[in-house]
């Protein structure tokens, strides 16, 4: 129950950078395919294998807002507006093991699949539109409100993997997994351009003002949203998307690649990028586009010459017609390919102390050309491409295998959300019943209302040992 | 274990309920250009002393600005190049066509070479708001003392709206 209380105000970045290059969990691999593999075979517990939850905002958090400084929230609110930018962003990623699986195969490959799902949202903070709703524009005459910063994207999905994992060399371990997607419902408003200005008319203007949309071009594209438009009841909704669960939605594909490197027995770097591919939006898509440059004038009445009984001209009526044919929404049906926010991770780490099987220089344990020793420390980078560039993370970490059983891990964090993450994640093995747990932003669970993104992360599986 | 030491603090939510949005919206209302021989009937050569138009102005008895306008204020700014005065009428009517608000102002007469502008403003708050925010047209009416085939020049107006709001 506290778990489940947890999961419901806490966050985990994309970043997972407390699992990332941990050998001591199978969902390594999911971070890296090419990481060293240990087990000699892996079953995720299933819908328990990983849970994964993100709500992350930059540059402003709970307590910013509903704190009790004696400050006056509308206040509070008005002063974040303008100190946030256009670069700050709000986003949430769920993800949930459906499956996990994977065995060491005779010809030494390690093969990896499973399903999980996937919820990905992000938005862009509309700084201009922001300032607009809350001042108006008496303040801002002149001033073009940029609609550019709409940036917004979200997909619910279903990933269906399958990996193989190889030690190429003594020092050298390679691995690549294929995805295939099944996109059950999805949405993107990116790539926006244009104006609102409000300017003052001269003496040629008709009226005083000129309100003025000027190179408008937005577009929301949707796919597997115009069937569910017409359903009612949330049931029929519900059964519809999860239908396309089942390869039944739009498809694409990706792949995941990695390798990991022993320098020398002490120095090892990993690298991995991560789902380089993309969606085919092809049925069910809709789009919607506006496309203008319009200025209004107000109404000019003409003060028609009427005859008894007759009514004027229907000059409200016109004004909005003449908007909807200057300021047109159009709806199309194109197909589109949409990119997967492709994620890449390096690490660089350094293992000290004493080796943990058995003090000898020789690792029965695993052959590669590393010692597996029992502490390391090490550098990482996380960068994930999003709609308005990479945004990144870079950590130091210090690992330590406290007992046979337990491993824990300590981050440092510095990333767009904060300059003081302080993580932590613990990696038991009970037998073959193998748990792991990790959070982020610690400091902040003293208070997480002064959080701006929290994170945690754990799963259950069952790992055989190599012998 | 660690994750359990987890709190929520010197956070009051309630506050969410003082949230108000006050966005304060300047916008166009309406244009015209009369001239001199709209106020004389050459076919009957008759004077025409008042002339009327209406328009629809349906957005002001929305709900949301019923409930969120907390002023209004009125700008209208007339260019008179016409040798008479003039009234000019401002009657807002409920959609039964009751007549909820009115206004009303006085042209100054200008000439030909020397255009006068007469700029008149209405403030609209308290009480008023409410008579206001029944209207869903306007009815103006332009009145001229006098008027013959000799009479030369235009009126024009242009006029817009302050909207103080606080939506919550």
């Amino acid at each position: 129950m506290l778990f489940i209380a947890l999961w419901a105000i806490t966050s985990i970045a994309q970043n997972k950078q407390l699992l990332y290059g941990v050998e001591d969990i199978p969902q390594n691999l999911m971070l890296n395919p090419g990481s060293k593999v240990m087990q000699k075979k892996h079953y995720g517990i299933p819908l328990f294998s990983q849970f994964h939850f993100n709500l992350g905002m930059s540059g402003v958090s709970v307590y910013d807002i509903f704190g009790k400084p004696g400050v006056d929230i509308n206040t509070r609110i008005r002063n974040k507006i303008f100190e946030l930018s256009n670069k700050d962003f709000f986003t949430s990623t769920q993800q949930l093991e459906l499956i996990n699986f994977g065995w060491l195969a005779k010809n030494k490959l390690y093969f990896s699949g499973g399903i999980y799902e996937e919820f990905d949202f992000i938005l862009y903070f509309p700084r201009d539109l922001a300032i607009l709703a809350w001042e108006g524009n008496q303040d801002y005459l002149n001033y073009e409100f940029d609609l550019g910063e709409v940036s917004t994207t979200g997909d619910l999905m279903t990933v269906y993997h399958f990996g193989v994992n190889k030690q190429v060399t003594k020092k050298l371990t390679a691995g690549i997994r294929l995805k295939v997607y099944s996109s059950m419902f999805s949405y993107r408003s990116t790539n926006n351009n244009g104006a609102f200005v409000t300017r003052l008319g001269d003496e040629n203007s008709p009226n005083i003002y000129e309100h003025s949309l000027e190179n408008v071009n937005m577009s929301v594209e949707t796919s597997g949203y115009a069937s569910l438009r017409d359903m009612d009841g949330a049931s029929q909704v519900t059964g519809k998307v999860l239908g396309r669960a089942f390869f039944g939605g739009n498809l694409g594909v990706g792949i995941d690649i990695g390798g990991t490197y022993d320098i020398t027995n002490r120095l090892t770097a990993s690298a991995s990028v991560l789902d380089i591919g993309a969606v085919f939006h092809t049925k069910d898509v809709e789009t919607y586009k506006v496309d203008s440059n319009y200025t209004l004038d107000g109404i000019e009445l003409i003060f028609p010459a009427l005859v008894d009984g007759q009514g004027t001209l229907p000059y409200y009526d016109d004004l909005e017609d003449e908007v909807e044919r200057e300021v047109p929404i159009d709806t199309v049906n194109n197909s589109y390919t949409q990119l997967r926010p492709m994620k890449l991770n390096a690490s660089l780490s350094y293992s000290f102390g004493s080796p943990i099987d058995g003090g000898t220089d020789c690792n029965c344990y695993d052959m590669s050309g590393g010692l597996i020793r029992n502490q390391a420390i090490g550098l990482q980078y996380y960068a994930i491409s999003r709609p308005k560039g990479l945004q990144m993370a870079g950590t130091i970490f210090y690992y330590r295998r406290l007992f046979d059983f337990l491993s824990a891990k300590a981050t440092y964090t510095l990333d767009s959300y904060s300059s003081s993450n302080v993580g932590m994640g613990m990696f038991m093995d009970f037998g073959k019943f193998n748990f792991y747990v990790a959070a982020d932003n610690l400091l902040s669970y003293g208070n997480l209302a002064k959080a701006k993104s929290v994170s945690l992360q754990l799963g259950f599986n069952i790992k055989i040992a190599r012998e | 274990m660690f994750l359990l030491v987890a709190c929520i603090k010197d956070t009051d939510f309630e506050q969410a309920n003082d949230v108000a949005l006050t966005p304060t919206v300047e916008l166009n209302l309406i244009h015209f250009d009369l001239s001199a021989s709209d106020f004389f009937d050459s076919n009957t050569s008759n004077p025409i002393l008042t002339v009327r138009d209406t328009t629809e102005l349906r957005f002001l008895n929305d709900t949301e600005i019923q409930e969120g306008l907390i002023r209004a204020e009125f700008y209208f700014k007339f260019t008179n190049s016409i040798a008479r005065n003039f009234i000019a009428d401002f009657q807002f009517l409920s959609e039964e066509n009751d007549t909820s608000f009115t206004t009303q102002t006085t042209i100054t007469q200008g000439t030909l070479a020397t255009p006068i502008i007469t700029e008149f403003t209405e403030n609209v708050e308290g009480d008023a708001i409410l008579d206001l925010t029944m209207a869903s047209k306007v009815v103006v009416s332009v009145t001229i003392p006098s008027s013959d085939a000799t009479l030369t020049g235009d009126l024009n107006l242009k006029s817009k709206t302050t909207y103080y709001t606080e939506f919550q």
